[in-house]
């Protein structure tokens, strides 16, 4: 008993510890899983879905009750880039906060929903952030030969002021094109010589140039980025994105499981882009070509729904632009997988309101922001110094071999923290989420067998009807669904009784998806008495059976 | 004692004669040979037949039991149903190191129902190995490039089309098992091979309402009835029955997907490209050719041997590919493809999209677009090859093979119509082409066109880069330094980087090297007349060249310290090899 109560209190203290200002190595994300997991084992388990390339699980924590797969799923997943550790975060705070609901108003949710968290999918990249050295790596363990010329990794980043953070090197030179910021200078901008500036810095990564060929810090460690390697939309040859399409163990580990989870109805994605904020718009011309690069009609409008569930639920306002990236999962899981797919960072830099001073009478002049002042980095030292968040590592000289009798100085914003905040403020962001979560498991769809009949015709001959209706408010599942392979259509099957046989009407019918409060009937002609059975329903939003008589 | 020196000489002499030709055997020293075919082969092959699994696997492993110094077997990895995938090796492997020679990588049998692939790899293979003693030209070849032959990149439903029921298009698919209505269940509705004969032919009906007819000049043949006619026949589809009572026949086999759409270029899911399946690399075999060619950086053309219609094809699959394809790759690819329709007559030079279909995530838009390697894909068989002529009738009619039939192959082409009570349809007809008919070659056609095939390969293969050190110039400098000018030559059509390769650099440049020679500067010479140099000031004795281009040379300068006189030059090419040159 002792010891029981020992280890309570271990695990206790332990979850104290998670609570702490700092994000998660592999190992303490593995560990805080598989505990969630024994705690909560009667809803809860964790297996690996596959390893990274360098040998990393890749953790999966579903959370059902009864059979996960027979129930419509949303899975939600995190950390495909690796330079955003915040949506590991925020996936593994909002998986806490689930289970820690009262158990009535969690059981209420999982005895007709699944739902799946990947919170890590790019494990050896997202490792960086607990490393000696800090910068924000995309990439997993796959050796690439980044410049292609024929050497791997050879020219890294260097810690050349041995602060454990990679920023930025400032060098006084002739040929640089930087200035500093007019209104931020502890930041660089581009020299515009039409407005008759003149450069005076040159502006490098932290490093030196190992291998003499005039590029900074070009191939380092640091191989794939996961979410540049899926197949929609795949940037071929670029930096970071792969050999080629899938090629990462990473990629294919989550694509497999999606594809064989028939039953995933939608994709939430906490990443670095953002369709939530604002919904993706309805274009023809990008949607009746034969390789589909636009939102279906239908999907748009779906996709407007959710998107002002969102805003309503989460409260978040002033997002800041985050267009799709190519060869991305959130668009694979659309485009490809055909399922709904939602994507958010979960946090971005709050708005600081200029102060207003309440001593002057007169009514405050328009602020308009100057193109040139205002960037997203001098925004966000403005949230960082407001919030008194040690963002910025301060211009100090240091002698670089590259640039020998050349005043270089390193400083710059540290690495990770405009996406990923200290950890303390990730905590309200998973409380918002959970509300829209919440709020989305409830509008999902729910296929139900209604108004039921059976008449008798003549001589032993019966006409049972059924009626098949979505009352969810999202369609049984997306548009781009009826096109796509693996996902499967809304069936309804009639399964007669020894002695029984049907005169009319197929046993099986198939159709598209259901629509929120569509309807749809189906007739047979029976010749038999005794008890028959109707199935209706699709992976995605259910599959209900009824039991009918004939008398 | 006399007696013994005599003996001892006699000894000797005949050990010369036998050091002299060890390995060509008697036959093929008189005329028992045909030309072109060795007369006592060391492995005894049938090419009028097709090979299942394990006749492709004896000779795979008999051709690496007698000629272990040409061919190397190795199993790459296993197909879904646990099927060996071998690569034969082959190359002179007493000369030099063989994954560093220009390598041709040849694979047949993608679609399991394209079977003479196969054969036309393994007659490459044994052609190569049997022919090295006797042909000087092949003996070169060897010498200078490596061949990797996969017979078949699809083995379980080889197997399967070879010992179960299909039809001349069944099985194109792979065995992996998907459910195809989404009822939980795989494989429940197959077809059905219902008198049990090993094919699946057509089904029909005698019907008031039909609009087909049998065609009074062939009774095999079903026509449609003219507008203004009357019907006796409707077709009823392929054998097979409804197994899972829902109301469809045959609409759930086993596989129905592509294994050639399983590529990652340009790949696009099964609403765009019908075939695909979760992602480029979904099946295994995929998995496994990709890594065994990622790991063979030195592969520089490639065939994939498909089936039918007498076509050399090239890439693109995809219109949009296009632009990646620029005029100097194309001028090697019409070098071949043209030659190509000399040496096998009635087959055609043509680019995928334009001349055949499109296609997306195609295996040789892999192999020409992301690894830089000069593909073609032969798609063997032609009805130009039955009467050597060019089909009279319309395409898609069969009448030349129905004609073919019955004169030279006496009706072995056809299942004959005959009655079957159906359990669904009733009172029915079976009958017509049988599996091995129409796309795979005839036993007797078979030899020629893989020889004639092959030959198209090896035309392919020889003109792989071939890379030499033909000048190097001493200059003296003055003050104890030297100049040292090379130049380096490719004597094939193909660069050692195509210039899709040199745009995306997919393959890391060239390297030409100094060694034993204190180094001062390197440097390209773009033009020597004028004195015009690009200066490599990182590490210039390893001096780094984009692409040696085809029948085409590069001139590299170094500038060292003392004499050259015992410097040598080395030329370190991915695709074209490894050669050097002491100065």
């Amino acid at each position: 008993m002792r010891t029981k109560l020992l280890i309570l209190g271990f695990s206790m203290f332990f979850s104290c510890l998670y609570a702490q200002n700092t994000y998660n190595s592999h190992a303490a994300i593995t560990s805080r899983l598989k505990n969630l997991a024994t705690k909560n084992n009667a809803s809860g388990s964790v297996q690996s879905i596959g390893k990274s390339s360098g040998g990393k699980d890749i953790w999966l924590f579903t959370l059902s009750k009864g059979e996960a797969a027979k129930k419509p799923g949303v899975l939600v997943v995190a950390g495909a880039d690796g330079k955003h550790p915040a949506g590991t975060e925020i996936n593994l705070l909002l998986l806490e906060k689930l289970l820690s609901l009262p158990a009535d108003s969690l059981s209420s949710v999982l005895s007709s929903k699944t739902l799946y968290f990947v919170p890590a999918l790019n494990p050896d990249a997202l490792e960086q952030v607990v490393n000696k050295i800090k910068y924000a790596r995309s990439g997993n363990a796959t050796s690439t030969d980044d410049d292609r010329d024929g050497q791997l990794n050879e020219d890294p980043f260097e810690d050349l002021n041995g602060d454990g953070l990679i920023t930025q090197v400032r060098i006084e030179d002739p040929t640089g094109n930087y200035i500093l910021n007019k209104k931020e200078s502890r930041l660089l901008v581009k020299a515009d010589p039409s407005k008759g500036e003149k450069g005076k810095y040159l502006l490098i990564s932290e490093g030196v140039d190992n291998d003499n060929d005039g590029e900074f810090n070009e191939d380092g460690e640091g191989g794939v980025n996961i979410d540049q390697n899926f197949t929609f939309d795949y940037p071929i040859f670029e930096k970071g994105a792969g050999e080629y399409q899938a090629s990462e163990p990473e990629t294919r580990a989550i694509l497999d499981f999606l594809y064989k989870s028939i039953n995933i109805h939608t994709v939430l994605t906490f990443g670095l882009s953002n369709n939530l904020s604002e919904a993706p718009k309805f274009d023809r011309m990008k949607t009746n070509k034969r390789i589909v690069t636009g939102i279906l009609e239908k999907d748009a409008l779906i996709g407007d729904f959710v998107s002002k569930m969102y805003n309503s639920k989460t409260g978040l306002k002033d997002a800041p632009a985050m267009p799709q990236t190519k060869g991305n999962l959130t668009q694979t899981a659309y485009y490809h997988a055909g399922r709904f797919s939602f994507t958010t960072p979960g946090w971005w830099v709050p708005k600081v309101e200029e102060v207003k001073d309440s001593t002057k009478k007169e009514a405050p002049k328009p602020v308009v922001a100057k193109k040139e002042d205002s960037s997203p980095e001098a925004d966000f030292l403005k949230w960082a110094d407001k919030e008194k968040i040690d963002a910025f590592v301060n211009w100090t000289s240091i002698k670089h071999p590259g640039f020998e009798g050349k005043k270089a100085e390193v400083g710059g914003i540290a690495p990770y923290l405009m996406q990923n905040p200290p950890v303390k403020y990730l905590d309200s962001a998973a409380v918002k989420h959970q509300r829209f979560l919440a709020e989305l498991l409830k509008a999902m769809p729910e296929v139900q067998i209604v108004n039921p009949k059976v008449e008798s015709l003549q001589n032993g001959v019966s006409r049972v009807t059924v009626q098949v209706l979505n009352r969810g408010l999202l369609p049984t599942y997306a548009e781009m669904g009826d096109r796509v392979r693996f996902v499967y259509k809304v069936k309804t099957e009639v399964k007669l009784a020894n002695g029984q046989s049907l005169i009319s009407g197929k046993k099986t019918n198939y159709r598209g998806a259901l629509d929120a409060g569509e309807v749809i009937e189906y007739s047979w002609l029976v010749n038999g008495k005794g008890k028959l059975t109707v199935e209706a329903g699709c992976p995605t939003a259910g599959i209900q059976t009824i039991e009918l008589n004939i008398k | 004692m006399k007696k013994y020196i005599l003996l001892l000489m006699g000894l000797v002499s005949l050990t010369a004669i036998a050091q002299k030709d060890p390995v060509i055997s008697p036959e093929d020293l008189n005329g028992i040979r045909a030309i072109g075919s060795p007369a006592n082969p060391k492995v005894k092959v049938y090419w009028n037949k097709y090979s299942d699994q394990a006749e492709i696997t004896r000779i795979c492993q008999d051709l690496a039991k007698a000629y272990p110094e040409l061919v190397k077997l190795e199993s790459i990895g296993k197909s879904v149903e646990g099927r060996d995938l071998w690569v034969m090796s082959i190359s002179d492997f007493k000369s030099g190191n063989a994954d560093r020679k220009p390598g041709f990588y040849i694979d047949g049998n993608i679609h399991a129902n394209e079977l003479q692939g196969t054969e036309v790899a393994l007659y490459t293979a044994w052609y190569l190995a049997e022919s090295f003693q006797t042909v000087d030209f092949i003996k070169q070849l060897l010498k200078d490039k490596v061949f990797y032959v996969i017979p078949t990149i699809n083995p379980d439903s080889r197997e399967y089309f070879i010992k179960s029921a299909n039809n001349p298009h069944s099985s194109r698919t792979g065995r992996r098992a998907f459910d195809e209505d989404g009822d939980g269940l795989t494989d429940e509705d197959k077809l059905d091979d219902l008198d049990g004969d090993g094919n699946i032919v057509m089904m029909r009906r005698k019907s008031a309402t039909g609009r087909w007819k049998i065609d009074c000049d062939n009774p095999q043949r079903m026509i449609p009835a003219k507008q203004d006619e009357p019907g006796e026949y409707e077709m009823l589809g392929y054998e097979g029955i409804d197994n899972d009572g829902d109301g469809l026949v045959n609409e759930d086999a086993t596989g129905t997907y592509d294994p050639n759409r399983d590529w990652a270029w340009n790949w696009q899911p099964d609403y765009v490209q019908r075939g695909a399946l979760f992602y480029p690399g979904t099946l295994p075999e995929t998995q496994a050719i990709k890594a065994f060619i990622k790991k063979h950086p030195n592969i520089a053309g490639a065939q994939s041997y498909h089936n039918n219609g007498g076509m050399f094809l090239r890439g693109p699959g995809a219109a949009e590919d296009d632009p990646f394809y620029d005029r100097a790759d194309v001028d090697v690819y019409n070098f071949i493809g043209k030659l190509g329709e000399r040496m096998v007559p009635g087959y055609k030079y043509f680019v995928i999209h334009k001349d055949l279909y499109t296609v997306y995530g195609g295996e040789i838009d892999w192999l020409a677009l992301n690894r830089g390697v000069f593909t073609f894909s032969n798609e063997l068989m032609t009805s130009y090859k039955l009467f050597n002529d060019k089909a009279a009738a319309e395409r898609g009619s069969n009448q030349e093979f129905e004609e073919f039939d019955k004169y030279l192959l006496f009706g072995d082409g056809y299942v004959q119509w005959k009655p079957f009570k159906h359990p669904q349809y009733g009172d029915i007809e079976i009958g017509g082409p049988k599996k091995n008919y129409l796309r795979n070659h005839p036993g007797f056609l078979l030899m020629e066109d893989a020889h004639r095939n092959m030959a198209f390969t090896i035309l392919h293969a020889q003109q792989m880069p071939k890379l030499e050190v033909i000048e190097v110039n001493n200059k003296d400098l003055g003050g104890g330094l030297t100049e040292v000018t090379a130049t380096v030559i490719n004597r094939r059509i193909m660069p050692t980087h195509s210039s899709h390769d040199v745009k995306y650099k997919i393959e890391r440049p060239d390297y030409i090297t100094i060694k034993n020679a204190e180094v001062i500067a390197g440097m390209i010479v773009e033009n020597e007349d004028f004195n015009l140099t690009k200066e490599q000031k990182n590490r210039p004795e390893k001096l780094e060249i984009r692409n040696i281009p085809g029948m085409g040379a590069v001139k590299v300068r170094w500038v060292i310290k003392g004499k050259s006189d015992k410097a040598a030059i080395e030329v370190d090419s991915m695709k074209g090899g490894v050669v050097s040159k002491t100065i």
